[in-house]
């Protein structure tokens, strides 16, 4: 199954009441610019603010009011429990209020630039979000959503479908998963950020490697004095440094790769429940691992050889003291 | 000799390894810096921007900054009741929409037009030209003049696709009347600046003008004015400067300052560590020539000292190289956050402040003292015969 995006102001011609599947999202709902979806999103918190001014419990009627979820958060700050009633209202001053009945919460997707802010979600049926948004004006069923996601059962067929819906659809238009992500470029972009950072801190870590190499090279020099002067040749000498240095490089590296697994569960409980929040900060894949690995054994092989190659260019006798 | 001309001496006569010891503590401090500058840097250069545009106070429908929550519904009605409170010195309506703009020949940029009503405050600083004054005058920033190869009194069509607009907007025809930057200008994105009139018409629902938030400009004290406006009975909220600060602060910036203090954290524990490894080890390689020096009349404390100003000079160098290394960083890092959508081109992740420079001092001086403690310690408690029995039997 394949998920694509058809973003627009496109006339809502849902039928009254929904159905199961229609359950509206504005949180993850994809949108085709920041702009639109932060609209949504305010628009959203707009409505779990008059949750707080209306109080949480309203007492029961004989009909059935509309089922809504509320984010867990929500629920925590309010004090909202599953079989709550509520009013909400649009906010516009004058605005009418419905009543809704909580029947469930919700994990809200983590968001990495919301980090630290309690989630105010709410996720109702579109016809519901329609009816209590629409002002006196607009006809029922003139209304516009802003996306619609659509799963294909064709994976293969998702570049064929969005170049015919741009193609047919006026004043629609069909994205891909990727592009109607709409947040996908600032994450690029702070991956970018993440991997200068690496780069820095990979050349200090490559400086000071170095530096300790050279002293642990040179504390070695009577050593590999007599090693020459009992006949090793310089290279022979060379080699067994070099797997000496991509030894310790691998064995250093395991270590920091154990280090971060173990220490992986613990980072993200303590930010978890900082910021209250099912963002997980650290995780280190069997990518990100092998690089580490390929890195450090590599930065250790040329650090070796590097603080050996002018020790091994010295003369036996001098290298001994002799 | 004093302690600090010998351990220059011992750090001069170890070229190789000194040399290599402070270009790599000049690298971590310069991540250091840039970790200080990156923690408030974007509260300093978003209030520079605030603080450059000509109103005080921020008027929106909700507690959301402007154009993340509801539109208020009808700007000018809004605008012209808070005009009347006597703390209130100038009020203008703005509505910011997305929009192509085009010129005849199929040239186009995509970008944002912002419809500005009731007042005579511009959010836009004008370049050269003149400013709109009526319906289908448009002035916009470089980037559109440049991509649309537009000039001032040529025509450019909107096709705007606005947020609460018609479903197909039509497609409307400007006079370029000026060339302006635009305070919140991003990056290689177009910006155009009309009436609210005009973008309603633009938008195709020339009736309905709302604003995204009234900017409001008080006579002097803005808190007051803000209650004064709350007390309206609007249902609107009014916020400063400082207001409209904290609630970034609290909501939009929290990523950048945790990932400054992360950082901060983990290059001061990168530069102890490493430093406490090199002094280690110099030391140790060092003992019989420490003993030595006990055993001709140098005192205990002294030849800690050296030790102590060993490691101040590797980190003191390494510490003012680093600054320099840091800003030029700084603006590489900047450069890469800066091209995330929609960051205004004015506003900087990284801004220097005197205080950064004082705390990276504080930092490194902490980080100076306390690599030097463990090396300290074993020269401070070396056995001098024993050491130097083994120096001379080794």
């Amino acid at each position: 199954m394949s998920l694509t995006t058809v973003s627009a102001r496109v006339p809502a011609r849902v039928p009254e009441g929904g159905h199961p599947g229609c359950c509206y999202n504005p949180r993850v709902a994809p949108m085709h610019t920041h702009r639109r979806r932060g609209r949504v999103a305010g628009s959203v918190v707009a409505l779990s603010c008059v949750v707080i001014l209306a109080g949480s419990v309203v007492p029961a009627q004989e009909a059935q009011p509309p089922s809504i979820l509320i984010a867990r958060q929500l629920a925590a700050l309010e004090g909202i429990a599953v079989g709550d009633e509520v009013e909400l209202t649009s906010g516009e001053p004058g605005s009418a209020t419905r009543r809704f009945r909580v029947i469930g919460t919700y994990e809200p997707t983590p968001n990495p630039l919301q980090l630290g802010v309690a989630s105010r979600g709410i996720r109702m049926h579109l016809t519901d979000l329609l009816a209590l948004t629409r002002d006196a004006a607009t006809p029922a069923g003139t209304e516009h959503v802003e996306g619609i996601t659509i799963a294909l059962q064709d994976p293969d067929s998702t570049r064929a479908f969005v170049n015919d819906v741009n193609a047919r659809v006026v004043g629609a238009f069909a994205l891909f998963p990727g592009q109607a992500a709409g947040a996908g470029d600032t994450f690029v972009v702070l991956e970018r950020f993440h991997m200068a950072i690496a780069t820095v801190t990979i050349i200090a870590a490559t400086v000071f490697l170095l530096a300790l190499t050279v002293m642990l090279v040179d504390e070695r020099r009577a050593t590999v004095g007599v090693l020459r002067l009992i006949g090793f040749p310089a290279h022979r000498i060379l080699v067994q440094v070099l797997i000496e240095g991509v030894v310790l490089a691998g064995a250093g590296a395991l270590f920091g790769l154990a280090l971060a697994v173990a220490s992986e569960g613990l980072i993200n409980w303590f930010f978890q429940w900082r910021y209250d929040t099912a963002l997980i900060f650290v995780h280190v894949t069997p990518t990100v691992a092998l690089a580490c690995v390929a890195i450090a054994v590599h930065l250790g092989a040329v650090a070796t050889a590097t603080a050996s190659w002018a020790l091994l260019r010295s003369g036996g006798l001098r290298l001994a003291k002799r | 000799m004093n302690a600090l001309a010998c351990a220059w001496r011992s750090l001069v006569r170890q070229p190789a390894r000194s040399g290599l010891g402070i270009i790599g503590v000049a690298a971590v401090g310069a991540l250091l810096f840039d970790m200080l500058l990156l923690s408030e840097g974007l509260m300093i250069s978003t209030r520079s921007m605030l603080d450059s545009m000509p109103f005080d106070i921020r008027v929106t429908s909700t507690d959301q900054m402007p154009g993340r929550g509801p539109d208020i519904a009808d700007g000018p009605a809004a605008a012209a009741q808070i005009a009347a409170l006597a703390s209130v010195k100038a009020v203008t309506t703005l509505r910011r929409e997305d929009a192509y703009l085009m010129r005849g020949d199929g040239t186009r940029a995509y970008g944002s037009v912002l419809g500005i009503g009731f007042g005579s405050g511009r959010p836009w600083t004008l370049v050269s030209g003149t400013d709109v004054v009526g319906d289908n005058e448009i002035v916009i920033n470089e980037f559109a003049a440049q991509v649309t190869g537009t000039d001032i009194g040529a025509s450019l069509t909107v096709r705007s696709n606005c947020a609460d607009g018609a479903t197909a907007p039509p497609a409307m025809e400007f006079r370029v009347t000026g060339i302006a930057t635009f305070v919140f200008d991003a990056l290689g994105e177009a910006g155009a600046g009309m009436t609210d009139t005009s973008l309603a018409e633009a938008c195709g629902t020339p009736g309905a003008i709302p604003a995204d938030f009234l900017m409001v400009q008080s006579t002097g004290d803005a808190t007051s004015t803000a209650a004064d406006i709350d007390a309206l009975g609007l249902h609107l909220q009014a916020s400063t400067n400082d207001e409209a600060m904290g609630q970034l602060q609290q909501r939009e910036f929290t990523y950048f300052r945790q990932i400054s203090t992360v950082l901060t954290t983990i290059t001061i524990s990168f530069a102890l560590l490493l430093i406490t490894v090199l002094l280690t080890v110099s030391v140790n390689q060092r003992l019989g020539e420490v003993a030595a020096l006990r055993a001709l009349g140098f005192s205990q404390g002294r030849v800690v000292l050296d030790v102590l100003w060993e490691s101040v000079l590797i980190v003191g160098i390494g510490g003012i190289l680093s600054l320099p290394l840091g800003a030029l960083m700084a603006v590489w890092l900047d450069g890469i956050l800066k091209r995330m959508p929609r960051i205004p081109a004015d506003l900087h992740f990284f801004v220097f402040q005197p205080e950064a420079v004082w705390i990276h001092a504080a930092l490194m001086a902490v980080t100076a003292f306390t690599a030097a403690i463990y090396p300290m310690v074993i020269v401070a408690r070396l056995p001098i015969a024993t050491t130097l029995r083994n120096e001379v039997v080794g």
